[in-house]
């Protein structure tokens, strides 16, 4: 086996004096599975990218004297937002553009990219369009890519974020095999539930600084994230309906994803909607906001959705995308709390209320950032921030814990709490991460087979 | 034929159209260009789309040169509209029977294009859906916080610019992260051929294209 990895004296800024990422000294051992753990923020993504050597390269300084025995050619990086690792149209074209910049010869590039889609498990879509894949798909997808472009160093940021239990396993399989293969796997995520049985080494990393943790206060970390969560839920029947649906069919592309005869979503409620990747949740909160079609009908305060105006559509519904910057219509922080201030309706946002949730998310003093050079958490959570000041009457939120960390879980519930005692809104959400949400969602449908399903349950307790 | 040949061709026979005024080569390159996109089974809608929406400055253009100057030149109006089609239909069946990523590996191989350009422009190319989607998506955001974004907007361009601009740093993360290496030679997973059929294809059009520009009226 080859030398360990080394960091020394590591310092790397965005911005003059601001370093988000300060290591004086970390050893990595190889031939491993290494965990980079620690709350949005901490500095994860960009040691993962200077690793890969797009740092500092694609922007930010890292201060003179670092020194670090690894070079770019070693690594593979797999990108937090697959979407955005593609050049190509398909994964079949993707894989083929990889292996010919690795100069693999001409004769063993079909092989070594069935091998790649049969890893991933996903030679059914190898000659689908990219852009019409769903986000667990295509994290598929930029796996294949990964394991063809077969690197000794492999590199992963928030693989598993769209992925459901069972496509994750599956995939922490192949990355086993990849270590079992003497290769060395990294990878960085906020949740560390099911990593437990990997035997992981874990850096921890906290505002910059990154450690190895012993065995001990490893295996403590990945047990505290296991513990089971189970979301005791009511049944949908048991509240008032706000949304109903009926006969409603959904389709991404010629692939059918819900049929579902009667559908009602409780008002001034919280309901969770799970499934597996790719199932189409994402899409039905999408048809709800009139961005993607439907068949059949959606019936809000007794009217078809079509029957709305967009601009009247726009006011009683709010989607909070998955992808932070899609909300953003402004330059800095600043300007997106003043344009929600004027056209918000959530009388619970007084300046001195706003001040309070901007401290207590951690964005307050950010007013001059520019929104897109913030962090992937500090993204999310003025995303979430600027919606529900909106106070949308039906509030739709995709993925909203996606890259957060327990303490930023926690202060968006208690803020969404605080919105809906002042002026209930009927939330609809979807998420993986199920951490948290015990006790505070109302109803759970699970979506499975192309149909949601009541999760609920009548508790005879209360 | 070899692509990049192909292109180069429809190139030259276009630039040559647009220095003549002969309608009967026009009229011929127009239904040379119709018979090669019939060839490639066109569905109906396709087929009325290139034929009519070229119809709009092929027609805007005759109207102009034929009614509206002193001398009411017909003969170079019809010129000028048959010319539209020998652009749109040479055009398209070029485009209808060349995928993408085959011209993109043709000009790397054939022409020596450097890759960063043919694959840069490629995955420029397949950004288009994620455009259209973007643009949809973020008149959505402005319904959602009380702001109406119509085609006009600056807000819409400036967030549609911005986009633009971020997505052209990742693409280059992208195609770094995937092992491309400017000016570093790459292996090729499909050899585009360009062989002397493709020559002799190739000049003999362009030669016939020639005859008939001098021998026609």
């Amino acid at each position: 086996m080859t030398q360990a990895i080394d960091l020394q004296k590591l310092t790397f800024s965005y911005q003059a004096g601001k370093p988000v990422l300060a290591i004086d000294q970390l050893t990595i051992p190889r031939g491993r599975l290494i965990l980079f753990s620690g709350p949005s923020g901490s500095g994860k993504s960009t040691l993962l990218r200077l690793l890969a050597g797009l740092l500092p390269k694609y922007g930010g300084k890292l201060a003179p004297g670092a020194r670090l025995n690894l070079t770019a050619g070693e690594c593979g990086l797999m990108f937090q937002d697959p979407g955005l690792q593609f050049a190509l149209d398909t994964p079949r074209h993707e894989l083929e553009f990889t292996l010919e910049n690795d100069r693999v010869p001409a004769g063993e590039i079909p092989a070594r990219v069935t091998t790649a889609l049969k890893a991933a498990g996903i030679e059914a879509l190898a000659d689908r369009q990219l852009a019409t894949l769903s986000g667990g798909e295509q994290q598929r997808a930029a796996l294949a890519v990964l394991l063809a472009l077969d690197r000794p160093l492999l590199l992963l940021d928030e693989p598993f974020a769209s992925l459901d239990v069972a496509n994750r396993h599956q995939l922490m399989a192949r990355l086993v095999d990849q270590v079992a293969a003497g290769k060395t796997v990294i990878i960085a995520d906020h949740d560390l539930a099911g990593y437990r049985q990997y035997r992981p080494l874990v850096v921890a990393f906290d505002q910059g600084s990154a450690r190895l943790l012993e065995a001990a206060a490893a295996d403590q970390r990945l047990a505290a994230a296991d513990r089971p969560v189970t979301i005791p839920a009511r049944p949908t029947a048991a509240f008032a309906p706000a949304l109903t649906g009926e006969d409603l069919r959904l389709a991404h592309g010629d692939q059918e994803l819900l049929v579902q005869p009667t559908l009602a979503l409780p008002k001034e409620r919280i309901t969770l909607l799970t499934g597996e990747s790719g199932s189409g949740k994402s899409t039905f909160l999408s048809a709800l906001a009139r961005l993607s079609p439907y068949q059949g009908q959606l019936i809000y305060a007794g009217k078809e959705l079509s029957r709305f105006s967009r601009r009247r559509w726009g006011r009683t519904v709010g989607l909070v995308f998955q992808h932070a910057s899609d909300q953003f219509l402004n330059v800095t922080v600043g300007e997106e709390l003043a344009l929600s201030q004027r056209q918000g309706r959530q009388p619970y946002f007084t300046p001195t209320k706003l001040a309070a949730a901007l401290d207590q998310l951690g964005l307050a003093g950010l007013e001059e950032r520019v929104v897109y050079s913030l962090s992937g958490g500090q993204q999310k959570k003025l995303q979430l921030l600027v919606m529900l000041m909106m106070g949308q009457p039906v509030l739709l939120l995709d993925e909203p814990f996606a890259g957060l960390d327990p303490a930023s879980v926690a202060a968006v519930k208690e803020l969404i709490n605080a919105c809906q005692a002042c002026q209930p809104a009927t939330i609809v959400l979807v998420s993986h991460q199920l951490a948290g949400l015990a006790g505070w969602v109302d109803c759970h449908l699970h979506l499975t087979q192309r149909y949601f399903t009541d999760q609920g349950r009548v508790d005879h307790e209360s | 034929m070899n692509p990049s040949l192909k292109l180069f061709l429809v190139l030259i026979i276009s630039v040559e159209v647009s220095f003549t005024s002969k309608l009967t080569v026009n009229l011929l390159l127009v239904a040379a260009g119709l018979i090669l996109l019939l060839w490639t089974r066109p569905s109906g809608l396709t087929l009325t789309h290139l034929l009519l929406i070229p119809a709009i400055p092929a027609g805007a253009l005759a109207l102009t040169v034929g009614a509206f100057t002193p001398a009411h030149d017909w003969f170079f109006a019809a010129v000028l509209a048959s010319r539209v089609y020998v652009y749109v239909l040479l055009g398209s069946a070029v485009t209808r029977t060349t995928p993408p990523l085959t011209l993109a590996r043709s000009l790397e191989q054939n022409c020596h294009l450097p890759a960063k350009f043919a694959y840069g422009t490629l995955a420029a190319i397949n950004l288009l859906p994620r455009i259209i989607r973007a643009v949809k998506t973020i008149k959505a955001a402005g319904q959602m916080r009380g702001v109406t974004l119509s085609f006009w907007s600056p807000r819409l361009y400036f967030k549609a610019i911005l986009s633009a601009i971020s997505w052209a740093d990742q693409l280059a993360q992208a195609m770094e992260s995937h092992g491309f290496v400017e000016d570093q030679p790459r292996s090729q997973a499909q050899v585009i051929p360009l062989t002397g059929r493709d020559w002799a294809l190739g000049a003999s059009a362009l030669l016939l294209v020639q005859l008939a520009l001098v021998a026609l009226p």
